[in-house]
């Protein structure tokens, strides 16, 4: 995700997307605030256009963390790393976005901030599992063993994201169904809110991209100072 | 294979010869399971309600321990080197601690159950379907718990680190395995719980796959 091996400061595709995502980003809050309310409910749907985009960036970017720390295992080139640990660290912030919206709906909708229902509990734990990433790098002095490990448990953790997704399938409980099913293929949603939710995924599958390659380029700033 | 099995056994020998490692680590399951019998109360009830909970709970934190030891003696005795140094993949070293690991915990697992039997009041008349539900549970905690002891081996404070990575990775496994317990407890039929031992299964081989192939790569250099 990160061309030049040294840059000096981001590069234009790097501003392009920022600048897209966040200007985008208030555009996004209109459509979902103009979006129809809900049959059952009401305006209370509108966390939706908030809770689904974090919540589908953090396996997104859990994903990415997965693909770049196997990278790093069979290339062994610190710059996978990089990305492998500049997309968890998004990630976390995403998926505890993405708890906290969740809670926020919780409240009025089931009359609980928290329960122990198996989408949540299974996402908790996505969230405990990159915790303990960051944990483990901090923990380890030798930079090759730290990478390595970290990999390691990039590749492990990723296993739960798919148990996470179809929590909500194998366990039929209180968490709502998804919208739109990956796996069939079948959207049970209204034209107008569809739209608005597919949107808003986009501002933020943008902002993602960006942040991804602006944190990377710290990164990389960080690296060459730890080395010289 | 031959050296999967001479470095299981090898392992076996050590624990079975030190004896105070294993002694101590049941006894300290034993009084983790009256604290919680005291804890959970004097009735019948929910006693029998949290057994499973508490059976697989106690159960990790034995395979944490248990997997600490696995390579804690290599690092003191400095045979790890040794280890890797010997020519050919590495996968074996994996294999063969995870065979010791799970030689260990079946043992000391089926004790657990009948002490969780007594002190809970967990009734055992469906031997066969419990013994499935803990070898599979096992071997999934063993399986993860080998690969991060190994990966942990050489650092200080792996003692707080293992359980913390560990826990979260193996939540499905205890998810899955209280589940089919406490149907076996509740007298379910069994076709309604082959899912969750499918899923075991599933855990299982996807976990050791992916241990078994990411091994060699984190342990090198």
């Amino acid at each position: 995700m990160l061309k030049a091996a040294n840059p000096e400061r981001p590069d234009a595709l790097t501003w392009a997307l920022l600048a897209l995502g966040l200007l985008l980003l208030p555009a996004g809050l209109l459509v979902a605030l103009s979006a129809p309310p809900d049959v059952n409910q009401g305006y209370l749907v509108r966390i939706m256009y908030l809770h689904v985009p974090t919540a589908w960036l953090g396996y997104l970017a859990f994903f990415v963390t997965f693909l770049y720390s196997l990278l790093y295992l069979f290339r062994q080139n610190p710059r996978h790393d990089r990305v492998a640990m500049v997309s968890a660290e998004i990630g976390l912030v995403f998926m505890g976005l993405a708890l906290l919206t969740g809670m926020l709906w919780a409240r009025p909708t089931w009359g609980v901030y928290w329960t122990w229902e198996p989408r949540l509990t299974t996402t908790a734990i996505l969230f405990a599992v990159y915790v303990g990433y960051f944990l483990l790098r901090g923990a380890i002095e030798d930079p090759e063993l730290r990478r390595k490990a970290a990999a390691a448990v990039g590749i492990l953790g990723f296993i739960n994201v798919p148990i996470s997704y179809m929590s909500v399938k194998w366990w039929r409980s209180l968490h709502q169904t998804q919208s739109i099913d990956l796996t069939t293929g079948r959207v049970i949603l209204a034209p107008e809110m569809l739209q608005a939710l597919l949107f808003n995924l986009l501002v933020f599958t943008l902002l993602y991209l960006g942040f991804v390659r602006f944190r990377g380029f710290v990164a990389a700033l960080e690296a060459r100072k730890e080395e010289s | 294979m031959r050296r999967v099995w001479l470095l299981a056994l090898r392992d076996l020998r050590l624990e079975v010869r030190d004896r105070t490692g294993i002694l101590s680590l049941l006894a300290f399951f034993a009084v983790m399971l009256f604290v919680m019998a005291l804890a959970l109360g004097p009735e019948e009830g929910p006693l029998r309600r949290a057994a499973p909970g508490v059976l697989w709970v106690a159960l990790a934190f034995m395979s944490t321990l248990l997997s600490t030891r696995a390579f804690a003696l290599e690092v003191e005795e400095g045979t790890l080197d040794d280890l890797l140094l010997t020519p050919g993949g590495k996968e074996w070293i994996y294999f063969g601690k995870l065979l010791s690991q799970v030689l260990l915990l079946l043992p000391l697992g089926l004790l657990a159950l009948l002490l969780a039997a007594g002190l809970f009041h967990l009734p055992l008349e469906r031997g066969l379907p419990l013994l499935l539900t803990l070898s599979l549970g096992a071997l999934g905690y063993a399986s993860v718990a080998t690969f991060y002891a190994g990966l942990l081996a050489r650092l200080r404070g792996r003692e707080a680190l293992l359980p913390l990575l560990l826990f979260s990775l193996v939540v499905p496994v205890v998810l899955a395995s209280v589940r089919a317990t406490v149907g076996l407890v509740e007298g379910l039929p069994l076709a309604e719980l082959a899912d969750w031992w499918r899923l075991l299964l599933v855990f299982d081989v996807v976990y050791i796959t992916a241990c078994a192939l990411l091994f060699p790569v984190v342990m090198e250099g």
